[in-house]
């Protein structure tokens, strides 16, 4: 009985230390960590960020890189990429967990959508970044009756020729239902 | 000459290698099974041709090694090679597979596999490739990049290809050469990434272990060490043996792109570790003497009525290895290993150390390789923001037991 006891608290303490354990898949919460995760996500797994501690200039150097190598980035949003990243996985010990003030506040779902499926990493509501700006698809594509299913088929597959040599890639972690919603608010932005 | 990908490609064929572009953002966080970017071959299918043995560091990309006692091999068998990508593992129809010969030549070419094959001398050689990163986790404090373990990163399999030097001298080098650059067909996991590229001095392209190699260990090249085609700079940091390759520019000065001047460099002077990169650096080249103990295993269990062989590998990027020491008294006195003959130039040697124990207990052995130009591993290396060059003394521990 003892021992079934005994037993059973180790258990416990396993199940406890699983579930506090720190998810390498999960950046602590803190001003900036949304945009972190959003743009580190685009080409990586996140266990390349939390299992690195480096000194604020190593995170500029990294951040350089980055973008060298095709991470869509602003200089502000650089800016606060390493503000975060020298505070939560620097050499120093990083603060408390913190609500993410920086996040995007809005919450209108078509906005969280775009950030969080990475549209907006190349495409802007009025202006050309890497892609087309949303408003250059509408006035394209307006009046043509099957506009919305052939961009949300896009929107998922990818392809290339519409827009130039640069192609869009396949966005299979969107769903149908979501790539639905997308495309006819795209062809709304003339 | 600049860094994008058309610039060395050419128009089509840029458009072509940017159509495998694909997006692998959401692989991780779904349902492993979910297929690859088009025109890519999923991480899961790259393992099951991997040993069991094989310890992965990332998915994204793809990097794995196997640690030192699971390396205990004269040659790396092709299922234990180090696995490093920059970008994704790209589905190369080998037959559509073209090497183009451009920039400072007299003529450019482009070949087939079928017609490399049949122009040059064939030749096959044991030869070493070493991520620069490989070992980086013993620096203190960590640097940047992947977590390869101290004794992971690096292998020495048979190749088989013609000489670089040959296909060049066939397309006749211009005077004024100096570098030739090697690009590969692997997509990006965004659009907007360029192209790996990396270039090497010519003395080392005319080398006659400068391989374009097809085959490792006598069969056509695994898919993620570069099938059907990929560059072979033995003794040299990884990333000058492009994988893929599809691309060789003559230039006349070395490459100007970010896998060129941000990464694979080092300081031109030591620096305070933990600091940012200075604005003086030198490309990483050859690797530096380096040794690994392969048997026995850490905390292994060992009858103290037997003696110990104590066995591993060393190797070193430019000149020869001289001789192996190994100490089992922390450092204090060493005993020459017997070292295996001289293989290829660029293979690394066997070396064997036979001890018997005195006593029970825990047993550390460390292991210290010489070059031929009196350079010694170090206890620890110079610490670099990017981690690279780790040769430090491997030490492995055992039990000694009745």
């Amino acid at each position: 009985m003892k021992r079934e006891l005994a037993c059973a608290g180790l258990a416990l303490a396993a199940c406890w230390s699983a579930a506090h354990a720190q998810d390498p898949e999960k950046l602590t919460s803190g001003p900036g960590a949304t945009l972190t995760a959003q743009k580190c996500q685009m080409c990586h797994e996140l266990a390349h960020v939390t299992r690195s501690r480096l000194s604020r200039g190593e995170w500029v150097d990294n951040l350089q890189r980055m973008r060298e190598r095709g991470a869509p980035l602003t200089d502000a949003e650089v800016e606060t990429i390493v503000g975060y990243l020298a505070a939560y996985y620097g050499r120093d010990p990083a603060p408390a967990p913190a609500p993410d003030t920086l996040a995007a506040t809005s919450d209108d779902p078509i906005a969280g959508l775009l950030a969080a499926k990475g549209c907006t990493a190349c495409h802007d509501a009025a202006k050309k970044l890497v892609g087309p700006a949303f408003r250059e698809v509408a006035q394209k594509y307006s009046g043509n009756a099957g506009a919305a299913a052939r961009l949300a088929e896009k929107i998922r597959a990818g392809g290339s020729g519409a827009w130039g040599a640069v192609p869009m890639p396949p966005n299979p972690g969107v769903s149908a239902e979501d790539a639905k919603r997308l495309a006819d608010w795209v062809l709304t932005q003339k | 000459m600049d860094e994008t990908r058309r610039s060395l490609l050419g128009g089509l064929a840029g458009a072509g290698a940017l159509a495998l572009v694909g997006d692998a953002r959401h692989a991780l966080a779904q349902d492993k099974a979910e297929a690859a970017p088009a025109g890519t071959i999923p991480n899961e299918a790259v393992k099951k041709e991997k040993a069991a043995a094989m310890q992965y560091h990332s998915e994204r990309p793809l990097t794995g090694s196997v640690p030192a006692h699971e390396h205990d091999f004269d040659v790396t068998p092709s299922d234990r090679m180090f696995v490093r990508n920059n970008l994704l593992t790209p589905d190369v129809n080998a037959a559509q597979h073209r090497l183009a010969i451009k920039g400072l030549v007299d003529k450019e070419l482009t070949f087939t596999l079928d017609q490399l094959r049949a122009t040059f001398p064939v030749v096959t050689l044991q030869g070493m490739l070493e991520c620069a990163g490989s070992g980086r986790t013993s620096f203190h404090p960590r640097p940047s990049g992947t977590p390869w373990n101290p004794t992971g990163g690096m292998g020495c399999p048979k190749w088989t290809g013609v000489r670089l030097a040959d296909v060049l001298r066939a397309a006749g080098i211009k005077s004024s050469a100096a570098h030739v650059a090697g690009q590969g067909v692997d997509p990006g996991m965004v659009a907007t990434a360029p192209a790996v590229i990396r270039s090497i001095p010519l003395a080392k392209a005319l080398d006659e272990n400068t391989l374009l190699a097809w085959e490792m260990n006598g069969a056509p090249l695994p898919r993620v060490h570069g099938y059907p085609l990929r560059l072979v700079v033995p003794g040299w940091v990884g990333s000058a043996s492009t994988k893929w390759l599809a691309t060789l520019t003559v230039l006349d000065a070395p490459f100007k792109g970010t896998y060129m001047t941000g990464s694979y460099v080092q300081p031109k002077w030591p620096i305070e570790p933990g600091q940012k990169m200075p604005p003086d650096t030198v490309s990483t080249e050859a690797w530096p003497v380096k040794s690994m103990i392969t048997s026995p295993a850490p905390n292994a269990r060992l009858k103290g009525t037997q003696r110990i062989v104590v066995r591993g590998r060393a190797w070193v990027g430019e000149g020869s290895i001289d001789r192996v020491e190994v100490s089992s008294d922390e450092g204090r006195t060493w005993q020459p290993a017997s070292l295996a003959p001289a293989g290829d130039r660029f293979a690394w040697r066997t070396f064997t150390f036979e001890f018997q124990p005195q006593r029970f207990g825990y047993q550390t052995f460390l292991a210290r390789a010489w070059d031929d130009r009196g350079n010694a591993q170090p206890v620890e290396s110079t610490w670099n923001p990017l981690g690279y060059f780790w040769n430090g003394m491997h030490r492995v521990g055992v039990m000694v037991e009745a």
